[in-house]
């Protein structure tokens, strides 16, 4: 079985590339990229005019809830929508029922994932930094590098002792493990379910304050540049936790960040009258954090996007604000949400936002994808993306089993049109219209 | 058609001056005993998932005034108990075919959530720390009585401004009228951004309320205490207490206001409450008959089919 994808933009950050040309993908492997030569025996082609061919995008931060809330997402049906969000490799948290703290729920996952009905991209999971992620003793880290964790987090239960979380990077170091920490100080969030200003003044709700966030970062920054242990930060909001992630990097210390495409594409005005889909954690912060977000992204203090997919059921979400659980499923929406509000800005350039949402992510959590060198990832990873693609999202048509999105009906340009992870795991139905046949 | 009353922010100069006016009309024709509306086919569902005694029995007044029929709901003893959802119990109401609904909730946002699921009428009884606007209607009317305007005033909210929805709504509602806000209070209890709410913010009392022509006091809750919010109870009231001696600082026909339940001896003390400037019963007096004219108004009735015709010309 020979795939030529014909006459693309090849945007491949781990090689620099930008150049116009073709990708040859024989049984599971890429064979050959650029200029390709040996045109004999193709059984499909794909013509790429106009469109972006990438290496299959990297998620390092997605919810699949399961095991323990299958009514909001299962690895199934996460995996699927990752697919179609033009992804190859996610990382699943461990804030599942019960948490992932040990190597046996790593094999269930692992198992679950590489299942025939799941959507055909690698799961790559995070393990609990500490038993129950009750930030007291540390997981069975070993045994669950062993069954195959990337990274340790106690995501959105974050370690408040100074104390523990310097022994739990420690431990890491000589693991060899990332730490991937939600940063809150919760003495200071406690009760909060917006960004404290403006709005929560005028709304009556507890604000979360920036410095929540921020003394938070500061702290991990400070651990990780002493203890050496490589840190990589969830979801960063406000300008000072870049300005705080800036400042580390610049001592030395081996930290890196993501965000999440809301919290470029909104502020805390979008909470408007008390709409859940929009609380998030950390909140939607304000104008001038947005301004400088997008200018840390263009710095690339910022490393990567991260979809930060968080589903929840429509009965949990349909409550009063304070009830309402935080986060917002967005593996679907975040390509086209990056395009239109960084690359078609001029935030990003084309190689650059690929760098974000494949290479980088990748490097970070050494994974053996974000590249399209034939024989460097365990099979073909590859995403075709029209840049230019205008259509407005909608939560009803996708395949996560929520539909808590901030995105929905928003016009968008850009969208994943074919994933491949070995074989084709995804294409859009644009794909069939006579632009883009298969010839 | 009929509409919700969620908050005075919502709201126009239009809206709150028509809702006054009615509020007057039907304070005119109550005392002079005639004839009010009749809304006798209405059933008004009374929910009140936070305990108030007082503002429930103001708008049970009100409905009876109108001969609405109110369906009582108590949170205690209703299936909110059993994990019912609020979207259930609201849809629930629907269905049981209640024409309009007053609802208090100890959440922000409670309100407009309820709207969105009832389909009809949802006057705001009180949501979180979101806003109360029939209080502020009451207040407006009292102020009105005996100012005749409220444009030009400068009124002093004094107190715990970060918890307080009727010092949300009042803002709101004076501040459109054309009346000069301030909020005086501790630093801890007055909301880091409330610049971004419609007034001008004092630390200092004597600075807050000097010159001014109202002072609304807010009720202190003694739970912010063990919130680490302030020292003493004691310390409160040497720097915050409306009385006889502090009220030299205002105006000397200066208003004083309280939306009560009152702390006597913390936030205002008998010589204020209970003196020749305190309209505080007056307050509750008018609560009623603007509760009455936001049931009408709720119901899709304005001014001009009140049955008189309006005195007043709009601006």
């Amino acid at each position: 079985m020979r795939t030529l994808l014909k006459n693309g933009r090849i945007l491949d950050p781990s090689q620099e590339l930008d150049v116009v040309g073709s990708v040859l993908i024989e049984d599971d492997q890429i064979v050959e990229f650029g200029d390709v030569r040996d045109l004999a025996d193709i059984d499909e082609v794909y013509d790429c005019t106009g469109l972006w061919i990438t290496p299959g995008l990297v998620d390092p931060h997605v919810h699949l809830r399961e095991p323990g809330a299958t009514h909001k997402e299962t690895i199934v049906s996460g995996t699927q929508a990752a697919a179609a969000g033009g992804y190859t490799t996610i990382c699943c948290m461990p804030n599942t029922t019960p948490p992932l703290d040990n190597p046996a729920l790593v094999d269930f996952i692992l198992d679950r994932a590489a299942s025939p009905e799941a959507g055909g991209v690698f799961v790559a999971p995070v393990g609990a930094l500490t038993r129950g992620m009750k930030g007291q003793e540390l997981a069975d880290l070993a045994a669950m590098k062993r069954a195959g964790i990337v990274a340790a987090s106690d995501e959105e239960f974050p370690i408040q002792n100074a104390l523990i979380m310097t022994q739990a990077m420690e431990f890491c170091v000589q693991l060899d493990l990332p730490i991937l920490a939600h940063c809150e100080d919760t003495s200071l969030s406690k009760g909060g379910s917006m960004n404290e200003g403006a709005m929560s003044a005028m709304l009556g709700l507890k604000g979360i304050p920036r410095s929540a966030e921020e003394i938070a970062i500061m702290r991990n920054c400070l651990l990780s540049l002493h203890t050496g242990c490589q840190l990589h930060i969830m979801r960063v909001s406000t300008w000072g936790a870049v300005e705080m992630v800036r400042q580390a990097k610049f001592l030395g210390a081996p930290v890196t960040c993501e965000i999440c495409p809301a919290h470029f594409a909104f502020t805390d005005e979008a909470v408007g009258d008390f709409d859940t889909n929009f609380k998030l954690l950390p909140p939607l912060r304000t104008q001038v954090d947005v301004d400088l977000l997008l200018q840390a992204l263009n710095d690339g203090t910022i490393d990567c996007i991260a979809s930060d997919h968080s589903p929840h059921a429509s009965h949990e979400v349909d409550v009063p604000f304070e009830e309402a659980p935080f986060g917002s499923s967005q593996l679907e929406s975040a390509v086209g949400v990056t395009l239109t509000f960084l690359t078609h800005k001029g935030i990003l350039s084309p190689l650059e936002t690929i760098r974000k949402l494949s290479t980088k992510p990748a490097q970070i959590l050494r994974l053996d994808a974000g590249t399209l060198r034939p024989g460097e990832t365990p099979v073909a990873q590859v995403c075709v993306i029209d840049p230019d693609c205008e259509w407005t999202f909608d939560r009803n048509r996708t395949f996560s089993k929520s539909k808590n999105t901030p995105f929905h009906g928003m016009p968008l340009r850009g969208k994943a049109l074919l994933t491949f992870n070995g074989g084709e795991i995804y294409r859009d139905a644009l794909f069939e219209d006579s632009r883009y046949s298969i010839q | 058609m009929s509409r919700n009353l969620i908050g005075i922010r919502h709201l126009d100069k239009t809206q709150i001056e028509d809702l006054l006016a009615l509020s007057a009309e039907f304070k005119l024709r109550i005392l002079e005993e005639k004839a009010v509306p009749k809304m006798d086919n209405q059933v008004v569902g009374m929910l009140f998932f936070e305990n108030s005694t007082r503002t429930r029995v103001s708008f049970e007044q009100a409905a009876h005034y109108l001969s609405m029929k109110t369906a009582n709901f108590s949170s205690g003893s209703s299936s909110m108990s059993k994990g019912e959802t609020l979207k259930d119990t609201i849809l629930t109401l629907r269905y049981e075919r209640l024409n309009g609904l007053v609802m208090r909730h100890r959440m922000s946002g409670a309100a407009s959530l309820a709207a969105r699921h009832f389909g009809g009428p949802v006057l705001n009884a009180g949501d979180g720390q979101h806003e109360h606007p029939t209080q502020a209607l009451g207040d407006a009317l009292t102020i009105i009585e005996r100012k005749g305007d409220l444009n030009g005033l400068t009124v002093a909210i004094v107190g715990d401004v970060e918890h307080s929805r009727v010092a949300r709504s009042n803002a709101w509602l004076l501040s459109k009228m054309g009346a000069d806000v301030r909020f005086v209070g501790p630093r801890t209890l007055i909301p880091p951004h409330a610049m971004m709410l419609p007034g001008k913010v004092y630390y200092d009392l004597a600075t807050g309320i000097e010159g001014a022509d109202v002072i609304i006091c807010l009720r202190l809750q003694k739970e912010r205490m063990g919130e680490g919010l302030l020292s003493s109870i004691g310390e409160y009231a040497a720097m915050y207490q409306v009385n006889k001696d502090t009220l030299h600082y205002a105006a000397r026909d200066c208003l004083v206001m309280h939306p009560g339940p009152l702390n006597r001896g913390i936030e205002v003390d008998d010589t204020a409450a209970d003196g020749v400037q305190s309209v505080i019963t007056a307050q509750i007096e008018n609560g009623v008959f603007v509760r009455m004219a936001s049931l009408y108004w709720v119901f899709g009735g304005d001014f001009a089919e009140s049955g008189k015709k309006k005195s007043k010309k709009r601006a």
